[in-house]
């Protein structure tokens, strides 16, 4: 029971970073159709690109993300606007997937150059110790996790829905057509989705490094966990992709501590196979309209 | 055929049973067939993704599948080699189509998404079950013949040409059936396919089924042939990649497009693993490569060498033009 | 009897799309299906042909119920249909087009060559009639709007259908061809075929069918013969929306 409550506790902490992350993939669906393979990769990016701030100049890595987030927005609207832009209409679902995996390849074989094969982590005062709540222990480096990509997926939320650029890409998202009738210049807030979608890659990536140690390949297993949980929450579904990373991140932690890791790390695809076979548009998403 | 592409596979042929003779040195046997391996999976590949459109970068699963069957039946059963590749074949093409029943229900980027699922799960799998694989450390597989390395890659060069030329014909068979034509109308519109008749569920499932036999064949060569199998390199979704890669460089509407594909990526592999060393920067290239090709030449080289076909180009503005023109 | 429908129904997350509509087709006449934009004609083709699953209801051709079954197997049945934005596959030539049609399935004619002498004989004979057999070789992408009209409709009889949905077979094309359209589908009335044809233009509706079925709202609202239809005031009524 103890380790169940453990379990639980980690999986939900986990699931932040998950559904942070979804979210990016869902906006990058959502305004293009763009399955974003990259995704993981440009999250390792950043996370290699906040150990060498973190090594070099020695700051904290919570710290880094001011500085990777403005650079990755402007990645992302580069990588629409020059590379994805270019595909011909009728065969854009394909031809992007093959697309951001030539990035992705792209990054690992940088990464693997410039800082060779072998783990990194990065080491600060506050990410050894644990909160001990009854017989569950959290250690403080997750809670912290969690608590950044909260507070950035709340603040994600706030920009969508509130915000004029928030209407004005949700517009884009729904009916391009129509957004395109009252004004909207939708190739800009496309670009401007990718740029958001990968700001949340940057983030990512800092508090990545915070948690876990990484090497250039590790961006594979990230693949497949978030496809999974996109799937699951229904392609394009923001809401869909939060809520079925923090059950996916819940089911693999509780499988975490009673069986093992192998097993938890099937359980994405246990049940990106189940959506599939029964409900094949996503549990959570439901129709275009109700994306937010 | 006309007479000059008749000379041209003529040459072609010729030029390939002679290779393992005309080179200098046993390395560039070897290398010849790890080409000759490639091209034999990319054209399996493409008997998939060139006719039904459906791409999967997953294909590397049954790889590695065919790779561990045959390795495992051989050292665990006491099989013949060759009965072990043959049942190995067999089983991986079942599990193919089961696999496909329900992966082919999803198109575009859901199908490729359950594509990458696919061998991350084997990877897992075989990594976990160290009691039969080996896990991390690999299996390794008895010599299947007394001869020296130099000597083993002559033979294997022929094996795997038979392969490749095991899987054109099939190709070719397919491309030529009305099996083929239903194939064709599934890449172009599926729904319209369905409406006239053609079975595309049963269709989609034979075709993904027919692939992996291929591939699998590919995988159990692989094993008897390298003899040591490594779960990472073997269910690696980077070899999924070159078959993909290789097609669409040479042109997935054709028979010899992925052939042409791996011609120019496997040696290119090779000289960069030499030149480069083990360094990572090959998967840059790899990724560099796949970026250009898919923005400047989806089509392939293939349609460029041989130029548009004449008389199809009757008008060049689309239906959808001329409807907003009738309409509008 | 063709065709019957029984109370079929159809939403889409909340939209009624088809409302328990019970319709039947007069075999060997041209049959119209009439109504506003919306009024769930397409939908119900969709559900005839088995490309979308309805909620409830049945389909029955030929006595048989056919619910559910899957679109080629309902081809196979002897249905065939053309859709509204004009479909056939963009990079096959004409031929190869006319030559995707399966009739059954069976191994060994599915192993064969699509160039098999008959069929090749059969496909010529069909574009000859719809007048495009001089574009045999062409890539279907490269043909005019209205020649890519023809070649659908040549394709769909490759499986011989007994009874042929049309949606919009005038739709987007000019005069001219809008009566040899409708000069082909009385031939092929005349030679014992059903059909069941979806249009906006009225006048080739008035001139075309023998029967007319009116949807609103999802369902029928009242049939008869052109004459009766078009003066039914309940007709009238949907189509200005009072």
């Amino acid at each position: 029971m103890t380790l169940l409550l453990q379990g639980l506790g980690l999986g939900i902490l986990t699931g932040g970073l998950y559904a942070l992350l979804a979210s990016g993939l869902s906006l990058y669906f959502g305004v293009m159709r763009v399955v974003m393979v990259a995704h993981p990769a440009f999250l390792f990016l950043a996370a290699y690109l906040t150990y060498t701030l973190h090594t070099a100049l020695g700051i904290d890595p919570l710290l880094t993300i001011p500085l990777t987030v403005p650079v990755f927005f402007v990645l992302g609207v580069l990588v629409q606007r020059l590379l994805l832009a270019r595909l011909a209409a009728d065969q854009v679902q394909m031809m992007s997937v093959l697309l951001t995996f030539g990035l992705a390849l792209t990054i690992e074989g940088l990464l693997g150059t410039i800082y060779t094969g072998s783990y990194k982590s990065v080491t600060v005062g506050y990410d050894t110790k644990s909160l001990t709540i009854g017989a569950v222990s959290l250690p403080y480096d997750k809670i912290i996790a969690f608590g950044v990509a909260g507070l950035t997926l709340a603040v994600l939320f706030g920009v969508l829905v509130k915000s004029r650029f928030g209407q004005a890409l949700r517009a884009t998202i729904q009916h391009r057509e129509a957004a395109r009738l009252v004004g909207i210049r939708t190739d800009r807030v496309t670009g401007y989705g990718f740029g958001v979608g990968l700001a949340t890659a940057a983030v990512g990536g800092g508090v990545l490094a915070l948690i876990t140690p990484f090497f250039p390949a590790s961006h594979w297993a990230w693949i497949g966990k978030l496809m999974a949980i996109i799937v699951v929450g229904g392609l394009g579904s923001v809401v869909g992709a939060a809520l079925a990373a923090v059950l996916l991140g819940v089911v693999e932690g509780m499988v975490l501590v009673t069986v093992d890791a192998t097993w938890a790390t099937l359980m994405f695809y246990v049940f990106l196979f189940l959506t599939l076979l029964l409900r094949p548009q996503g549990f959570f998403g439901g129709r275009l309209a109700h994306r937010f | 055929m006309r007479t000059v592409s008749k000379l041209l596979l003529l040459a072609g042929t010729a030029g390939a049973l002679a290779y393992p003779w005309l080179v200098p040195n046993y390395y560039l046997v070897y290398a010849g067939v790890l080409t000759v391996m490639y091209a034999a999976m990319a054209t399996s590949w493409n008997i998939l993704g060139g006719f039904t459109g459906y791409v999967s970068l997953g294909h590397s699963a049954f790889f590695g599948l065919g790779a561990y069957g045959t390795g495992l039946l051989i050292t665990r059963a006491g099989m013949p080699w060759v009965l072990a590749l043959l049942v190995s074949a067999v089983l991986v093409t079942v599990a193919a189509a089961v696999i496909g029943v329900a992966a082919v229900r999803v198109r575009g980027a859901s199908f490729v998404i359950v594509s990458i699922a696919l061998v991350s799960v084997m990877n897992l799998l075989v990594q976990g079950w160290r009691s039969l694989t080996g896990g991390a450390t690999g299996l390794q597989v008895p010599a299947p013949f007394e001869l020296s390395r130099g000597q083993t890659h002559m033979v294997f060069f022929y094996l795997f040409l038979a392969l490749l030329g095991l899987v054109l014909l099939t190709w070719w068979f397919i491309s030529r059936s009305r099996f083929g034509g239903g194939l064709k109308a599934i890449r172009e519109d599926e729904d319209k396919a369905e409406m006239l008749g053609v079975p595309t569920a049963a269709f989609k499932v034979v075709a993904f089924a027919v692939s992996a036999l291929f591939v699998a064949l590919a995988g159990g060569l692989y094993a008897v042939w390298f003899r040591s199998l490594d779960p990472i390199f073997v269910f690696s979704i980077v070899s999924g990649v070159y078959m993909v890669l290789m097609s669409l460089l040479g042109g997935v509407r054709h028979l010899f497009g992925p052939l042409l594909g791996a011609l120019i990526i496997a040696p290119a592999g090779e000289y960069f693993l030499i030149a480069l060393g083990e360094s990572q920067i090959h998967l840059t290239a790899t990724g560099v490569l796949l970026v250009l090709v898919v923005l400047f030449m989806p089509e392939g080289i293939v349609p460029r060498l041989v130029g548009r076909p004449k008389g199809a180009s009757i008008r060049e503005d689309t239906a959808e033009q001329r409807l907003q023109e009738v309409k509008g | 009897m063709s065709l019957r429908t029984e109370g079929l129904a159809k939403a889409f997350g909340g939209v009624t799309a088809v409302d328990g509509a019970t319709v039947e087709i007069r075999e060997g006449a041209i049959n119209g299906l009439i109504g506003p934009n919306g009024s769930g004609k397409t939908t119900f083709f969709n559900l005839v042909t088995g490309l979308i699953r309805p909620d409830a209801g049945r389909v029955l051709y030929k006595g048989k119920e056919i619910t559910a079954w899957s679109p080629h197997r309902i081809a196979h049945a002897g249905l065939g249909r053309t859709f509204q934005l004009c479909r056939i596959f963009p990079r096959m030539t004409v031929l190869e087009n006319m030559l995707v049609a399966v009739r059954r399935t069976r191994l060994r004619e599915l192993l064969a060559g699509s160039r098999n002498a008959a069929e090749v004989e059969r496909a010529r004979h069909w574009l000859h009639r719809m007048g495009i057999e001089h574009l045999e070789h062409a890539e279907a992408r490269h043909l005019s709007y209205g020649q890519q009209k023809l070649l659908e409709l040549a394709a769909i009889f490759m499986g011989d259908p007994d009874l042929v949905l049309l949606d919009e077979p005038a739709g987007g094309v000019n005069p001219a061809l809008i009566d040899r359209i409708v000069t082909l589908v009385r031939d092929l009335n005349a030679e014992g075929r059903t059909f069941l044809v979806v249009e906006h233009n009225m006048d080739v509706v008035m001139g075309m069918c023998d029967h007319v079925v009116v949807f609103d709202r999802g369902a029928p609202i009242c049939e008869g013969t052109p004459e009766t239809v078009q003066s039914d005031p309940r007709v009238l009524e949907a189509y200005l929306g009072v």
